[in-house]
Order: C-alpha cells, then structure tokens, then sequence
C-alpha cells in the first residue's frame, strides 16, 4: 500500500516545495516531486491493476459465452434454480456500498473526517451484507446435495428435500428436471469410471453452475479483500491519516471496490435473469 | 528536487554493521537497482537450471534408443526445460533485471512507481519459482510447458497442480512490474524528457508492459479453472463434461502468444540501444522503431490462432489468423531495415555487445522468416509438432531473445558494477555463443523438415547424423554459457573501473555515476535533446580517429 | 517561490498534465446521488425486463442484448462518474478504455472461431 509513510530519511521532500504544506512532507514519497504526481500515479497504477482484474473475470466470461452460445435453453432452466430475488437484493447492497465510498472520496476531499468514517463504515456494513446473503445462497446448494430442504434444515437436522437435487458441480451432480435431456447428452458422459448415478454428470446443466460457482466465488475473494482494504482505509482515516490534501488512499481503495461492483453488474443478469 | 543532501556513493555501498543488516539491506530493499541484482541473481540460477534439463534431454538424444531414460522421464525433462525457460527465465529475463535497473535511470526519475511493489514482485517470482521446483523435485510434470487439457486436467499423473501455481503466481509477479513500468514511464519521466525523446527501449519496455497486462490475466484465469478441474473433477474443458478443451487452447494462446513478444520486444529495445551507441550515430527512423513496437504489442493480440491451425478449429479462423500473422512481419522487419541502415556509415565498433547485437540480428532473422513459413497454413500443418517449430522458436528465443540480454547485460555492466569485464574473453565467449548455437539448432530445421517429431525420445536411425550435430553443438552453446558466468564474476574484483560512460553513449543512465547512487541523480537532469543525439559528424570523426580501445 | 529553477522544471514533469488539471476536477456529491438514482431505475428495468420476459416470449438473443446493455450502461455510469475516469488524465481514461477493447478483442476472435466452426457440436456419440 502506498499509504504508510516514507521509511528512508535521506531524501525528505526539499523545503523549497511548492506547495509548503507541511502535510505534504509526511506523505510525499522520496522519488516524487509534488503530491499531485505522487497522487495521479496512484490512480493510473491502480488503473492499470484493474485493467488486468477486468481481463481476469473476462476469462470467465468468454467460457460462459461460449457455453451460453451452445446451450441456450440449458442455461434458461439451470438458471431457474437461482435464487433471483436475493441476486437481486444484492446487486442494490453493491450498488449502495459503491454510492457511500464515491461519497467517502468525497468525504475525504473535503476534509470531514465525521462523514468519511459514517460512509466507511456503511460499506463495511454492506460489504459483510453481500457476503452473507451469497453465503446463504451457497449454503442452500449444499444444503438441497445434503438432502436438506434448506440450510437451517441442514444443521438443525429437519425438513428433508422431496426431489433429490444437487446443483453443486461434482460426481453428485443431480439436476432435477433434467432427466429427458441427459438421455441426449449420455453419448458425451461416458462416465462408467464414477460410480454415482449419472444425473447431470457430462450434461451441460453441470458447466452453467460450475460457471455460477467459479465466477461468484471469485468475485466473493474480491469482496473479501476489498473489505479488508476498506477495513484498513477506515484505520487509517480514524488515525487521521488522511486529509483533504491527502487521500490517495481512498481514492485508490474506492476504485478496487467499485471494480468489484461492476463485475456484479454483470455477473447478476448473466446467471440470475436467463430465460 | 536539488537537494544537495543526498550522499553520493553507489547503490551497492554497505555500511551495515553485520550480516544479518547486510542480508536485510538487500532482501527488504525497495531500491530499484537492488532489486535488479536479486532478479538477475534468481532468474541466471533458473537460466542454469533450465539449461540442465536441455543438457539431459540432449544426452538422450544423441542415441536413437532411449537409453538414458524412459520416455515418461523424458516427457518430464522436456517440459522442465520448458517451464524453467519460459516462465522463469524469458518472460521475466530483460524486464526484470535490464529494465528494472534501467528504466528509472533512462526516464530520470530517483525510482520505479511502486518501489514496494516492485520488491513484492520478486518475492512473488521467488514464491512462483519454489512451487515449479517443489513441482520437479516431486517427480516433475509430463504435460509439456503448454498444459493442454484433457491432459493436463484429467489424464495426467504428474505435478501439474504445482506446476500451475507456480506459473499463476510468476504471472503476478510480472504484472506488478508491468504496472511498475507503465505508471512510471507515464508520470515520472524527467522534465523535457517527451515521448519521442525517450529511448527505444524504454518504448520497448512499454510496449511488453502493455501485453503483459493486456494478456496475464487471462493465462492465470486458464490456469486456475484446469486446476479446479483436477482438484474436483468439474470442469469446462473436458469433453467427458459436456466442455470444449479448445476453449483452453484460445485462452491459453491469447496469452502465450503474446508472450513471445513479452520476450522479444524488451530484446528489440536493448538491440537498438547497441546499435546506436557502436555505430556512434543516431538510429535510423526513430519513430518507425517506436510505433513498430507498438504495432507489435497490438497486432500481437490478433494472431494466437496460428498456434491452433491443428486443432479443429475453424479453418475460415485459421485463415484470419493466417493472414493477421503475416502483417506482423512488417512492424518486425521495419526494426531489422532500420538497425541496418543505421550501421551504414556508422563507426562500427566490435565490442562484445555489438557482437552480441550482431549475432541477434542475422539469428532474429531467420528465426522470423521461418515464423512466416510457420505462418502459413499449409506448410505449418505440414511440419507441426516437428523439430521445425522447436528449431524456429529458439532461433528468436535464443537466438533473439538470450543474445540480447547478453548483450546487454554486457553494455550496462560496467553501470551495474562499476567495472568492465573483460573485453577479450567476452569476444570469445560471443563467437563461441554464435557458433554453438547454429551448430545446436540449424540441423533441427532439417530435422524437422524431414519429419522427426518434437518430445520423442526414440527416433529413426537416420535422424542421428543431425541430432549428434545438434547435441555437439548444445555442448558448444554450453561452454559459452559459463564463459561469462566466470569473467562476469571475475570483473566485479579485478575489473578495470568503468567510469560514467565507458562506451560514450548517449542516455541518461550514462549521465549519472557507475555503479549509480540510491537515488540515482544528484539532480533530476533536464533534458534538451533528442536521444541518440550523437553529433552528425561523430562517425567520420572516429573513423578517421580511430578510437583507442576498439579491439579491431 | 514556485519559481525556483528546479521546481519550475519539475512543472513539465510527466506528461505536463498536471498543470493541465491542477484544480483536479471536482464531482459534487449532488451528481452522486444522481448517478445513483439512475443506478436504481436502470436496476428497477433490468429486472423488470427480465419479468416481462417471463410473461411474453421475446427472442432470446433479444432479452440478451437488453439485460447487457443496461449493464453496460450501468458500468459506464459507475466508471464514469463513481471512479471519476470523466475528470481524470488522458493516460488513465486510455487505460480505462483499454481493458473492454481487450476483453472485447478475445471475445469476438474467438467467438468468430465457434461460429465458422459450427459449435456446439451436434449431441450424440462421436461418428
């Protein structure tokens, strides 16, 4: 993080600088000539950073393009067993959480410490929303491969799952209503070295949630550590670290976590709202 | 920022009471320079060990019988040398160490960006490089450098999880320098330094930057999905689940081609740095050079098909990727036009790296003509998986690629250290390089051509002829291998002190003291000038001078 | 005191953007929230579409195109205006722009692959 302040005294920032604030002497980096470099650098590095997450997720995608191409209606049914509605719900948590750190960057602009640390903490709230919202969706997966009606259920030891359904990609891979469609697929799963009933093993209803599972674990770990970010940047501003002239650092935080944001945007109508 | 504070001695000084304060000066570092020494210390060892397993694999061949090893310890020594070499020798090779320890100094500026995440890219690269070699000293990975699925995710009983992590993290590892470069070539160039005042390879460096970022992701996203579908055996890439296996080969390819110009485009930048500076004159259509880098890095991204021709992909694609791959010649072939037309009438001086810049040129060129052979759908298909390919690519990995980091790190020794190697031995050694290495690979064109197929280890009869050749001359290539490793390390006691600029070259890094202070320039240095700014006239002059200290 | 020689020299530091956007360009937080109501409408659309879909039969590639051109739209609004690409410098915006056209680059070569190659592949055991 370019956040902490500089470790080698032998090039403290000449005293003939610029600008003359003494707040810049702190955070002004040895090898930059004035904050404004030193803050522009930053953005584009981190620019640069987020131009290689896009193509990362962009992996993900081009697979799900290809596959979506091929198995339209697939797609259509799989994505019915999605909990849309929850989607839903936490694509407005993101889209929030991406309002109060625009205003935490403003905040932090403007120099009110007060509202920089209310936003921060919004987000902190936000963000851990979305994790447990997702994680409870996992959980119902997981729940119905244990035969559990759901995950309370599944703990709890109660209602037990009518269908027998299993949309974790795996050998227990069971789709329910796929049954007419896997007698077409069979040529392709030639699985007899696995021993479980075939169920979906070899049929494409398995790549849309191995697709589902990859790309919203994935983004989950971006969710992880830009909460770790924000968490740090909430430090660092009750530390008072950051000041209207300097707060590169959320400004940079703020970009990874808007990032993420959009990757949602898109994740959410590719696998919740198929038909 | 004058200060005039700043304590000018080189970067290299210690005055660090103990060991343990000198290990730590070097290893929590965040001096560009240092960091440079540890890269090229890393990435020589994994040079050596690299070329250790193209010892062995050369061993073996000399018999048509496989009676060194058997064919599986041959699959995994071929792929070793291929992993090693790509993924922890050429890729990082010239950016790391060369551009790493060059940049800030050509750009003017104290250090890199990011100076801490340039030191956290070495320990990602070391971090990478221990989980390759765990992956080898476990009994190694048959997959061949490129991991083809179903293979590598359903069939194979190697290492490939190690191996691929490993891969994943390096390309990190060259991403955060990547970052490091475009962000400083960007904002920290020195004042009046415009961007067509910068040197080529600084253009060159930007222009690898640009694809490693552009491209890196993508491999890793492969990388990781073939090891999810090892781990748990879901996947997208198994036809046995419903998936495409040349899904990976696209993904995989649109990184790994441009990745051939992630190594040969740093190598570019530091060929034309020598050829301006032992012609003694201004390089020829400087801005040609610049923007065919840049068309490089571009048309680079739209060619990775020809890697495919034989795998079911469309032929209509094939025919695309065809033509696309031929217009990649042109940026290619300008460099080569303009290197030559700036020896013309220059003051040629044989110094080691203008022999090493030399060799590159007459290698790069036939390591690119036959890229167009290779380009062509019909004759590609004809001599695919042959020794053909294996002898095209390292006619511009090695021969392009290895001859211009040696070459430079020759130039900018006497910068790095302070002292010159020796000037007799290096000559040697160059010629000895050159020799060997037409001995080793040319024999493999015709091999190739006459059909021996790339990883067997058990061949024909009347192949042998040729591989003895070949494997005599990797012998050759060897010995000038370890030539320098010993003079290079000789010099750094007994060398000569270097001075500024021992070869009057043009260039910022050559402005500051040798071996450079921590913080590079006592003042930032303002630049009025165009680079290779040498006088119109300073080519006659020596030639009728004739310099002292020329060896011919 | 700006007039030093070195601290003038170091005005043309970089791309002399800096002076270019020394009062670096200001988004109000009224412009926030409007960005944010827009996020919310063109969220209430995208599910909406999706119900409307649900109910009458559209072409498929249509529903397609309109979730991911609100999406699309939904990203350029954050990226815009929440990341500020609108007031930052040229090299930034360039690399803003540079990851879609690369993404965008992997997805239409390839693509083209599967469409001239007749994918997928008709179902049954290999001929």
């Amino acid at each position: 993080m370019a956040t902490t302040t500089p470790t080698t005294p032998t090039a403290t920032p000449a005293p003939a600088h610029e600008h003359g604030h003494e707040a810049h002497g702190r955070e002004l980096l040895h090898h930059f000539e004035s904050a404004q470099q030193q803050k522009e650098t930053a953005t584009l590095g981190m620019w640069i950073f987020l131009v290689t997450e896009i193509m990362l997720f962009g992996g993900i995608f081009m697979a799900y393009i290809v596959y979506r191409w091929a198995f339209p209606d697939v797609w259509a049914e799989a994505a019915h067993h999605l909990n849309t509605p929850l989607g839903a719900v936490n694509t407005v948590v993101l889209l929030v959480s991406s309002l109060t750190v625009a205003l935490a960057v403003n905040a932090a602009e403007e120099g009110n410490r007060r509202r920089l640390l209310t936003m921060l903490g919004i987000t902190l709230l936000l963000g851990a929303t979305f994790l447990v919202i997702k994680g409870y969706e996992y959980s119902e997966k997981f729940a119905h491969c244990a035969g559990a009606a759901n995950p309370v259920a599944w703990v709890t030891g109660g209602a037990r799952l009518g269908e027998s359904e299993c949309l974790v990609p795996g050998r227990n891979f069971i789709f329910p209503e796929a049954h007419g469609a896997e007698g077409a697929e069979a040529g392709h799963g030639t699985a007899d070295s696995y021993a479980q009933p075939q169920a979906g093993l070899g049929s494409p209803y398995q790549l849309f949630y191995f697709l589902y599972f990859v790309a919203t674990g994935l983004h989950a770990v971006h969710m992880v550590i830009g909460l770790t970010i924000v968490s740090i940047l909430t430090f660092i501003a009750w530390r008072g670290v950051i000041t209207p002239t300097y707060y590169t650092p959320i400004e940079v935080g703020g970009l990874y976590w808007h990032l993420i944001d959009i990757i949602w945007v898109f994740l959410f109508p590719l696998f919740y709202l198929v038909h | 920022m004058a200060t005039t504070a700043l304590p000018q001695r080189g970067y290299l000084h210690d005055d660090t009471p103990n060991l343990g304060e000198w290990i730590r000066s070097w290893l929590f570092t965040v001096d560009h320079k240092r960091i440079a020494i540890l890269y090229l210390l890393a990435i020589n060892f994994f040079f050596l060990l690299g070329g250790l397993a193209a010892t062995f694999v050369r061993i073996e061949l000399i018999t048509p019988q496989g009676d060194l090893m058997s064919s599986d310890v041959y699959n995994r020594m071929f792929t070793l040398h291929g992993v090693i070499m790509i993924f922890f020798f050429l890729i990082p090779a010239i950016p790391a160490v060369l551009g790493n320890f060059l940049m800030p100094l050509m750009l003017g500026a104290r250090d890199l960006a990011f100076p801490r995440l340039n030191l956290l890219s070495w320990y990602l690269y070391m971090f990478g490089g221990v989980f390759a070699l765990s992956a080898a000293v476990l009994g190694g990975v048959d997959t061949g450098w490129t991991f083809y699925t179903p293979f590598s995710s359903t069939y194979s009983n190697s290492n490939v999880i190690l191996t691929i992590t490993g891969a994943f993290i390096m390309g990190f590892s060259s991403i955060a320098t990547a970052v490091n470069f475009i962000a400083t070539t960007h904002k920290m160039r020195a004042p009046g330094l415009t961007w067509f005042r910068l040197p080529l390879f600084v253009w060159a460096m930007y222009a690898t930057s640009l694809v490693i970022v552009l491209a890196t992701p993508v491999v890793g996203i492969a990388l990781l999905l073939v090891a999810i579908e090892r781990i748990w055996g879901v996947g997208i890439f198994d036809p046995a689940l419903g998936g495409d296996p040349v899904l990976f080969q696209h993904l995989f390819w649109f990184y790994s081609h441009p990745a051939v110009y992630i190594m040969i485009l740093p190598a570019f930048g530091v060929i034309s740095e020598l050829i301006s500076t032992f012609s003694r004159k201004r390089i020829f259509g400087y801005e040609f050079i610049a923007f065919s880098s840049m068309a490089i890095a571009i048309l680079g991204f739209l060619v990775w098909g020809h890697h495919m021709f034989v795998s079911s992909q469309s032929v209509y694609s094939s025919l695309v990727f065809s033509f696309i791959t031929m217009l990649i010649a042109i940026p290619s072939a300008i460099k080569v036009f303009n290197w030559t037309a700036t020896l013309y009438k220059g003051s040629i001086s044989y110094r080691t790296p203008m022999l090493y810049a030399l060799g590159f040129m007459g290698l790069f060129v036939i390591g690119g003509l036959t890229g167009i052979f290779l380009g062509v759908v019909a004759i590609d298909i004809h001599v695919t998986d042959t020794y053909f390919v294996v002898a095209h690519f390292h006619y511009v990995m090695v021969g392009g690629t290895i001859m211009a980091y040696l070459g430079g790190i020759h130039f900018w020794w006497p910068k790095m250290t302070g002292r010159m190697y020796n000037e007799i031995w290096g000559g040697i050694s160059a010629l000895i390089i050159f020799v060997g290495f037409n001995m080793t690979f040319f024999p493999q064109f015709v091999l190739g051509y006459l059909g021996m197929p790339r990883r067997y280890h058990v061949y024909p009869e009347e192949f042998q002829i040729l591989h003895v050749l070949s494997s005599a001359g990797a012998t050759v290539l060897a010995v000038g291998f370890v030539i320098p490793i010993i003079y290079l390390m000789l010099s750094l006691k007994t060398g000569r002190i270097a001075g500024d600029n021992p070869w009057e070259a043009t260039g910022l890094e050559w402005r500051t003291s040798s071996p450079p202070p921590t913080h590079n320039f006592e003042a930032i240095p303002v630049v009025t000038t165009e680079a290779y700014a040498y006088p119109p006239e300073a080519a006659a002059r020596d030639a009728a001078e004739w310099r002292p200290g020329s060896p011919l | 005191m700006a007039k030093t020689s070195t601290s003038a020299g170091h005005g043309a530091h970089g791309d002399g953007a800096h002076s270019e956007h020394a009062a670096h360009a200001h988004i109000s937080r009224g412009t926030y929230y409007r960005v944010f109501a827009a996020l919310m409408v063109l969220m209430a659309l995208t599910v909406g579409a999706w119900w409307i879909e649900g109910i009458v039969a559209l072409p498929r590639l249509l529903g397609v195109a309109i979730a991911m051109a609100i999406a699309i739209a939904k990203t350029t609004l954050i990226v815009l205006y929440f990341m500020h690409v609108k007031v930052s410098e040229r090299a930034t915006q360039l690399y803003a722009a540079a990851a879609f056209i690369g993404f965008a680059i992997m997805v239409i070569i390839t693509m083209g692959d599967y469409f001239a190659r007749g994918w997928p592949p008709p179902p049954g055991p290999l001929p």
